[in-house]
């Protein structure tokens, strides 16, 4: 086994797989931010009093959690450019494809993250937007200063799995020819002439655990920093 | 592209075609959950109690399968299991190629490799919303541990379960999309076999969508309705 299995190409590769991983944070980055806005649509639809905007706001989280997330982006990648071109005779060819997979990631980040934002902000008490509109406020600064600070801190434990869940989706993002980290491992493998793998797997695996466990400690610190003035059981 | 936006022929075909992996998939689905509901329990215990090195271990084994894409445990694992067992076929003389594995064995372990550590996780905090002094009580009156296990602390533990069980086995199904990187033919791999012949990928994962919506709506449903059987002791005196 000792000829086929060579620690040393673990070590060679990473060096070589480290400069991709800018893109593979842009994509993430990218995916993470718009996702977040349109999450937080969402959510307001999931709470709002029309019955026909909850149901479709509900109907659309159900329909990406039962999605496979490589089922979804050959979806985008196939699905856009000849419904583009079917409907309004736009021609995609050239678009890059870095952008079908921030598409892709964006709608399913938007479906994690209206659970995680309609859970966060129903878990403030009714009474602070209430005694927030009695002195005045308008319910978009009542929103703004009152509930949005209070449901950031309770939604950050849950955003942070989410975007974990989202960079290792992300992986399969090689899958349409997208060259981030895995892409490139890819293209190292096939330099090789398909020899070993298993090493340069492994130097993946490093690279994504290691990422991983990092942003779990980040946001366990960015929750202890702002939980300070909380008065609540789950002190830190 | 044709001149027409979808292939509707094509489309209705190639939905029984996606159909006809869905057999597979659910085997890969329950043989995996077989294997790892056991040992997830197991862990799951040895995290409870702190047994010295099992709980490091274990703790590792999870932060591994959290910390990394599924994809990347396929390709490792499908990388280094033929390694492994080419080194013991040749050491013992055993002569078998690797390469006529069924890709079926494969999914199971890399499968259940994954699920294992997801249901520590979740076996972990059901175990520990369970009440200690109901552990007490079952053995004061005389059952033995095991006992108190099956009868008393996991019918209450696995009613707080079943959510987390319900999309771990939803995150199973999908994950078996992943299956065409070991070339197994389940749903996806088999629609888009169907698609290469005449490009109609567009068509070929329509259909793959619609049939991993209802598997995942079908299986939500069941695990709703074995939550409301198993929670029907909570209102019994009510």
């Amino acid at each position: 086994m000792e000829k086929y299995f060579d620690i040393e190409y673990i070590w060679s590769s990473l060096p070589q797989l480290l400069p991709f991983l800018k893109v593979t944070f842009l994509v993430v980055g990218l995916s993470v931010l718009i996702g977040s806005l349109f999450g937080l649509v969402l959510a307001f639809a999931k709470m709002s009093n029309s019955k026909l905007l909850r149901v479709l706001a509900n109907a659309y989280t159900t329909v990406m959690r039962c999605t496979p997330s490589i089922v979804l982006l050959f979806l985008v990648y196939y699905g856009v450019p000849a419904f583009a071109e079917g409907l309004f005779g736009l021609d995609l060819q050239d678009i890059h494809t870095g952008v079908y997979v921030v598409l892709t990631f964006t709608l399913q980040f938007a479906a994690m993250m209206s659970e995680v934002a309609r859970s966060a902000i129903q878990s403030i008490n009714k009474g602070q937007y209430e005694a927030a509109v009695s002195v005045g406020l308008t319910p978009f600064q009542a929103y703004r200063r009152i509930i949005f600070p209070q449901a950031f801190v309770v939604a950050l434990p849950n955003f942070g799995n989410g975007l974990i869940s989202i960079l290792q989706e992300g992986a399969l993002a090689y899958t349409i020819g997208f060259v981030d980290v895995v892409g490139k491992a890819n293209l190292i493998i096939a330099n090789n002439y398909n020899t070993h793998q298993l090493e340069i797997y492994i130097a993946l695996a490093i690279i994504y655990w290691v990422l991983a466990i990092v942003i779990e400690k980040i946001f366990e610190l960015l929750e202890k920093a702002f939980s300070k003035g909380s008065r609540s059981l789950k002190v830190s | 592209m044709d001149t027409s936006l979808i292939n509707v022929p094509f489309l209705i075909d190639t939905f029984f075609v996606a159909l006809s992996g869905v057999p597979v998939a659910l085997l890969v689905t329950v043989v995996s959950l077989l294997i790892a509901v056991p040992i997830g329990f197991f862990l799951a215990l040895t995290r409870i109690n702190q047994i010295p090195v099992i709980n490091t271990i274990a703790k590792i084994y999870v932060s591994f399968v959290r910390g990394t894409p599924i994809i990347i445990q396929i390709f490792v694992l499908y990388s280094f299991i033929p390694l492994m067992l080419n080194g013991i076929f040749k050491k013992y003389n055993i002569e078998y190629s690797v390469y006529d594995i069924n890709p079926l064995w494969y999914a199971f372990i890399i499968f259940a490799f994954n699920t294992a550590a997801v249901l520590v996780e979740v076996f972990r905090s059901a175990l520990s919303t369970v009440d200690k002094g109901q552990l007490e009580a079952a053995q004061s009156v005389g059952l033995t541990n095991a006992q108190a296990y099956r009868r008393i602390i996991i019918p209450q533990a696995l009613v707080t379960a079943l959510p987390n069980l319900c999309t771990a086995t939803v995150n199973l199904i999908k994950a078996t999309s992943l299956g065409y990187a070991i070339s197994l033919y389940e749903i996806t791999l088999k629609a888009k076999v169907a698609a290469n012949v005449g490009y109609n990928y567009v068509e070929a994962y329509i259909d793959i969508f619609i049939v991993y919506l209802i598997l995942c709506i079908v299986v939500e449903q069941l695990f709703k309705w074995w939550e409301k059987r198993l929670s029907r002791y909570k209102y019994a005196n009510a």
